[in-house]
């Protein structure tokens, strides 16, 4: 058996130690990229969701490299992410290639037992007892969680740093390393270094800087590949960004929400404008705008693929928040056409903008 | 009080018991005319680029009656059926309508589970607030209103045509004519018979739903794929055609999975948008229809015994 699963932002790392740990042999599918969106729209309808299409792309490039088992990652709530498994199994299949599925589900679905027995074709074959593989999940979600955070840690610190290019370069410097790492207890080591040299990077507390909140639909948020690397653009202008939407926070709300005690603060925030979950993550996108604003960031950025449900809903809300509050929102709409220039200069027009704002605020003073 | 109900979306489904039921507790009811070009117009203004047809529609049936009226229904249906879903967008209709249209009356924007009678009595409760304090006249009126929905049939079955199809798609781009193009009159022109999913009963549905790995959460994926892939394995018609809203992200999963249980049965997919001109989707059934009479005449040239 050789295991894949798809892309989204840093999980292959929490994933690669989860097998290493388990000594389950898999593949990580090459990067998400032109050729992998090529070849997974290829095999996809024409107007399914862009994740969707680079999931295939993943699956049919990891299986070209001798994979054969796929993780699939099913339903989180009534969106077409619930419908992915389905149609992907039967596109696949029709494709022509050959491969078993483990669908992993959400518990309330599909049952714990289910969802064990599921988990337990995956880990058969591993010579590991049953402690130690409880071990390295808890390895794999601690790695999950560090990567996380240093990625916020970089994202934030990059508007203060004394020599420019620092935080990126430690980040993307932590990334190339943390891959070659051989086991869970290695990388968890790394990360941990790499933490600590962020939180000791030369800083000016001095310096404010422009802060813009990265809002929207979590595939496309947190999948560099898909909205064009704007964190590391962002970076590259100094402009400090935060983004609430990861895997670990995804993790942990999906946790929460049979006790109900899931995101409190998105609630509270999002509920003068949208009082209700829709589907998707709509909600959260409405409650991190209005965070924003009251922690005092510049603007926001919502991103989202073409022809999705619910931030297609979250988008019509925006502008009512942007008036209200005087706060700078703009919405970038992302599939296989999107041009890099194109996206650059919006990117920049805002940035401009918001920097305007914040020099007449000053003169003002 | 005057009470305005827009024409759209599930408006064709539960129009009865809306209707009744509000007239019954005491309220004036305006509906908004049958979509027209002024409707198309008003909703394309004012609705957020990226949104489907059917929902720019109904922001235009809204923006064309707000100003008769004392409140508004725009209602947000949550949910139709015990574990299953609807659409984003209905769940979020309010707050898009509020959003784009400027100088909004009162609504009534409560939300609707329809999936049991006292869920949707507490939505009836709620609802009916805004116009009388009479509870009794609440109750007896939510009644009325359930028995006149359920006795009211809706859906179409054409009888003694000799090609058949299926018509399958949201109830809006099935029941609304100015965006369909008058499918239907059209159809059984050409001699054509239709059948949709209402005339379909839940059992036989299920069948196919069955198949699937995954239960459906959408009722409307398990209403529509369990009725076209019955009629085409039982060959109960001689052809599909889906009318399907373009940028509908739930129909592009269930058409493809409906072609990939149908294998090469006849199977038309009409999008629609503002943008389809009458001409082109002319040619595209004629041409269709055609197929399926060839196909007829090719079967009975086959002598049934060797
Ligand atoms: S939230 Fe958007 S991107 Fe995700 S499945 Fe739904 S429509 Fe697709
Ligand atoms: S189900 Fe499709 S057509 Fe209907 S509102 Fe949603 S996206 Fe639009």
């Amino acid at each position: 058996m050789k295991v894949t699963f798809p892309h989204m932002g840093n999980i292959y790392l929490a994933a690669k130690a989860l097998f290493d740990g388990l000594e389950v042999e898999y593949v990580i599918p090459p990067y998400n990229s032109k050729s992998a969106l090529e070849i997974g729209s290829l095999h996809s309808p024409e107007e399914m969701c862009l994740p969707f299409k680079l999931m295939m792309g993943n699956y049919i490039q990891a299986l070209n490299q001798g994979a054969d088992t796929i993780i699939i990652v099913g339903s989180c709530g009534p969106c077409r992410f619930g419908e992915y498994a389905e149609l992907q199994m039967k596109l696949l299949n029709k494709a022509g290639f050959h491969a078993d599925f483990i669908a992993i589900d959400a518990p309330s679905d599909i049952g714990i037992k289910e969802l064990f027995r599921r988990l337990n074709i995956l880990t058969k074959n591993s010579s590991k007892n049953k402690f130690e593989k409880i071990q390295v999940l808890y390895d794999a979600i601690k790695i999950m969680n560090l990567i996380d955070e240093i990625e916020e840690l970089a994202h934030k610190y990059t508007g203060y740093e004394r020599n420019k290019g620092t935080c990126k370069t430690i980040l993307n410097n932590c990334k190339a390393e943390a891959i070659k790492c051989n086991n869970p207890k290695e990388m968890i080591q790394l990360l941990k270094s790499y933490k600590a040299k962020l939180n000791h990077i030369a800083i000016d507390i001095n310096k404010d800087p422009l802060k813009i909140a990265i809002i929207g639909e979590i595939y496309t948020v947190i999948e560099p590949f898909t909205n064009l690397y704007i964190e590391e653009k962002l970076m590259d202008y100094e402009v400090s960004t935060k983004r609430s939407l990861s895997p670990s926070w995804w993790v942990k709300n999906t946790a929460l929400v049979p006790l109900k005690i899931n995101s409190l603060d998105i609630r509270k925030a999002s509920k003068r404008y949208l009082p209700l979950y829709i589907g998707g993550h709509a909600r959260e996108c409405i409650g991190e705008a209005v965070m924003a604003l009251e922690d005092g960031f510049d603007g926001a950025i919502q991103i989202f693929p073409m022809g999705c449900m619910p931030e297609i809903v979250s988008k019509s809300i925006l502008p009512t928040i942007s008036k209200d509050h005087d706060f700078p929102i703009m919405s970038l709409v992302v599939d296989e056409m999107t041009s890099e220039a194109g996206f650059v200069t919006r990117i920049e027009a805002f940035v401009d903008l918001i920097e305007r704002r914040r020099e007449n605020e000053l003169s003002r003073h | 009080m005057k009470i305005g109900i827009p024409k759209g979306l599930l408006y064709y489904k539960y129009h009865v018991f809306l209707e009744t039921y509000f007239k019954e507790i005491g309220a004036e009811i305006v509906v908004s005319p049958d979509t027209n070009k002024e409707i198309l117009d008003l909703g394309v203004k004012y609705c957020v680029d990226e949104a489907c047809l059917p929902i720019k529609i109904f922001h235009g049936h809204v923006a064309k009656i707000k100003d008769e009226v004392d409140i508004i229904l725009i209602p947000r249906v949550m949910q139709l059926k015990e574990k299953e879903y609807i659409c984003p967008k209905f769940c979020g209709l309010p707050e898009m309508v509020f959003n784009s249209i400027p100088n909004m009356p009162k609504a009534i924007t409560n939300p609707i589970y329809a999936n049991n009678n006292t869920k949707l009595y507490k939505w009836a409760i709620d609802a009916g607030k805004y116009i009388t304090d009479d509870i009794n006249l609440i109750f007896n009126s939510f009644n009325r209103a359930l028995i006149k929905q359920s006795a009211h049939k809706t859906g179409i079955r054409n009888e003694n045509f000799e090609i058949n199809i299926a018509l399958s798609g949201h109830p809006y781009n099935i029941y609304e004519n100015f965006t369909n193009m008058n499918i239907v009159e059209k159809l059984n022109k050409s001699g054509v018979g239709v059948i949709t999913e209402e005339y379909l009963s839940d059992d036989l549905k299920n069948i196919n739903v069955k198949k699937l790995y995954k239960k459906p959460f959408w009722t409307f994926l398990r209403e529509n794929y369990g009725f076209t892939t019955y009629e085409a394995l039982e060959k109960k018609v001689d052809g599909i055609i889906y009318l399907s809203s373009f940028a509908c992200g739930i129909d592009s999963v269930v058409t493809e999975l409906i072609k990939d249980e149908i294998g090469d049965f006849p199977f038309l997919i009409l999008k629609i948008d503002e943008q389809t001109g009458e001409a082109g989707l002319d040619t595209r059934i004629e041409a269709f229809v055609d197929m399926l009479e060839r196909r007829q005449e090719n079967e009975s040239d086959i002598p049934s015994h060797g």
